[in-house]
């Protein structure tokens, strides 16, 4: 044994005795914590090398960098057939290299191996089918939910439910304010550019107004409550399936689209028509401080513009907008966190394809709703 | 055996008070834990075990009292410091805390890319043989979620030996193990200190593990707040005068207070 501290080396040798026998040398002090030389130049060499041995006398000081290197020669040896002793190594590593080696204690299950392009394309259609049924069994399953609720037989906790209300209602005002306000603010400095050059920028008090009342307010809550409370939703109830607590639920025929689902659809249904009446109001008051500070409108004239463009159905379609979108991003929360994977990867893709999934969806209705309000005149 | 370059860490603890907030549930800890020891922290469900291994590997700072490894002070060290002196305990937690976005192989190889001074390809093989080691050859690119509880705690152990520890801190090893798992998990311990050469420190109270491995354990109390007793769990359970820890040891609620 050599003492010192002399960096880990690694040389190759050939065995003069025996045509294509390789001597690998080590020596110095080999230690996780330093460089260490790779095992490249061993495998290089592996093509014309009929067996192989170690020489560790040189070795001063050792731990797992000798192992992985050692691990990765005889791994290397083992795949090209190549004989090795690993007698010349410390008695410590020739010791742990046979533990390491010992049958496993039982047969590992192994992955369904990947096939080719066409078995992957049939893997992904019948798993998209799949799919398919599962979102119509949720809906499904949310529609007997709601039957029950009605006639009073659903196994929901009222607390759950005022809980749910508080947190994607009240909690969320101060955001919707922010947002809303500036919408309008946007919106009164767009019109204004153009009404301006016609002289009558005044008009940009109907132009806020319906805009805000009709489309933007519902929107906008919308999108906010969809990053907000969607996410949330699938968060919750997706740590909830990693963690069992879902599992928990079935056991007691609890189920879970009543339990956990129902309140929290309900409660953004209900509380995203309150949400965007305030939106509407904060909107309306955003342009109306762009009009009558920027544009120089007066007070009074901008009120009766408001109240003259906007008509109560106006209001009530865009009240009827925000609930529906409210049902879309509760759906599409709790959706995505009751089917996902079960590790901490998987709640964050839920949490993720939770807000796409419900920005898409609210669009998707956003534009819908536009052509049938038109077609039918509203 | 494996060679010795330093000498082990010895861990000492002095005049140690752990809390959560200003309210300690443990005071005047003070014992050592000896070089190539099996030390095993034990008590009754909520004493405050779990916690105590928490401060020993430095997750929480201690409400006041010293924590030593060899010659170095753990409790109030500056981070990097800290960070040096952990760097010479693996840990396995007592519900595995493998990370469930990576396979097998990539929970052992983690610490070895980003800590050691080894090339990709020889992580990868070490990472294999620390897998061999704890009897997972084969399953190396499962994800957890596939494993069963048992393999999960090995795959732990695996981790926890990665970087060759001189220090190796379990909580709850044998935890929701059926009793052969939980025996073989012990011999593997067992055969681990041997090999690697590591002092282990376990946080249990399952009487067969205590019994099989400890060498040295002390004895928590939650209503005193401290430590009941220490020594040999066999001469302990045979010899100590409390009936609190003759009847934890032997299982008979008759004999304890």
């Amino acid at each position: 044994m050599v003492t010192g501290t002399a960096p880990a080396q690694l040389t190759i040798e050939p065995v003069a005795t025996s045509a294509g026998a390789l001597r690998v040398v080590l020596a110095g002090t080999w230690r996780l914590r330093s460089a260490t030389p790779a095992a490249d130049p061993v495998i290089r060499a592996l093509a014309a090398t009929a067996s192989l041995t170690y020489d560790s006398q040189a070795v001063s000081a050792w731990d797992g960098s000798l192992l992985a290197v050692v691990a990765r020669i005889n791994a290397a040896c083992a795949a090209r057939g190549v004989p090795v002793d690993v007698g010349g190594l410390p008695a410590g590593a020739i010791r742990l290299l046979a533990l390491a080696t010992r049958a496993p204690a039982r047969p590992a299950a192994v992955d369904p191996a990947r096939g080719g392009m066409l078995e992957r394309i049939g893997r992904d259609a019948l798993a998209l089918a799949g799919r398919a049924l599962e979102v119509l069994g949720f809906i499904g399953g949310l529609a007997g939910s709601l039957r029950r609720f009605v006639i009073g037989r659903a196994q929901l906790r009222g607390r759950d439910l005022v809980d749910q209300l508080q947190l994607c209602g009240a909690d969320a005002l101060g955001i919707v304010t922010l947002v809303c306000f500036l919408v309008g603010i946007i919106l009164a400095f767009v019109g204004s550019i153009e009404l301006k050059s016609f002289g009558v920028d005044v008009y940009v008090a109907d132009l806020v107004g319906v805009a805000v009342v009709r489309e933007m307010g519902a929107l906008m809550v919308a999108i906010v409550v969809a990053g907000r409370t969607g996410a949330a939703f699938a968060a919750e109830l997706g740590t909830m399936r990693v963690t069992q607590e879902l599992d928990a639920l079935d056991v007691l025929e609890i189920p879970v689209l009543e339990f956990l689902v129902l309140p929290r659809m309900l409660a953004l249904a209900l509380m995203m028509p309150l949400l965007t009446l305030f939106a509407d109001l904060v909107g309306v008051l955003g342009g109306a401080l762009i009009g009558i500070v920027a544009l120089g409108i007066q007070p009074g004239v901008y009120y009766r513009h408001t109240i003259d463009a906007v008509t109560l159905g106006h209001l009530a379609g865009g009240l009827f907008k925000a609930a529906s979108y409210g049902v879309l991003v509760g759906g599409a929360g709790c959706y995505a966190g009751l089917h996902g994977g079960s590790s901490a990867a998987a709640v964050g893709r839920a949490a993720t394809s939770a807000v796409v999934t419900s920005i898409v969806l609210v669009i998707c209705a956003c534009g819908t709703f536009a052509a049938v309000f038109y077609a039918i005149g509203l | 055996m494996m060679p010795a370059l330093a000498p082990l860490p010895q861990i000492s603890v002095r005049d140690l008070a752990i809390g959560y907030g200003e309210v300690p549930i443990l005071e005047d800890l003070t014992f050592d834990i000896e070089r190539g020891s099996v030390f095993i922290i034990m008590g009754a469900s909520g004493c405050g075990k779990s916690t105590l291994l928490r401060h020993l590997i430095g997750l929480s700072e201690p409400l006041r009292g010293e924590i030593r490894y060899g010659d170095r002070v753990l409790t109030g060290a500056a981070p990097t410091e800290r960070a040096d002196i952990l760097r010479d305990g693996g840990v396995l937690f007592q519900g595995s805390a493998l990370w469930s976005a990576l396979t097998v192989e990539d929970n052992v190889a983690l610490p070895l890319e980003q800590l050691t001074g080894l090339g990709a390809a020889e992580a990868r093989a070490l990472a294999r043989l620390k897998l061999g080691l704890v009897g997972l050859a084969g399953a190396e690119q499962l994800y957890p979620s596939q494993l069963s509880g048992g393999m999960q705690k090995r795959a732990g152990l695996a981790r926890a030996i990665a970087l060759d520890p001189e220090t190796l801190f379990l909580d709850e090893p044998s935890a929701g193990l059926d009793p052969l798992s939980a025996r073989r998990l012990d011999d593997l311990i067992l055969e681990l200190r041997d090999t690697l050469g590591v002092t282990v420190v376990i946080v249990t109270h399952e009487l067969a593990s205590i019994f099989a491995i400890g060498t040295n354990a002390i004895f928590l109390d939650a209503a005193t707040r401290s430590i009941l007793a220490r020594g040999d769990p066999a001469t302990l359970r045979d010899t100590s005068a409390s009936p609190q820890i003759r009847g934890f040891l032997t299982r008979s609620p008759e004999v304890a207070p």
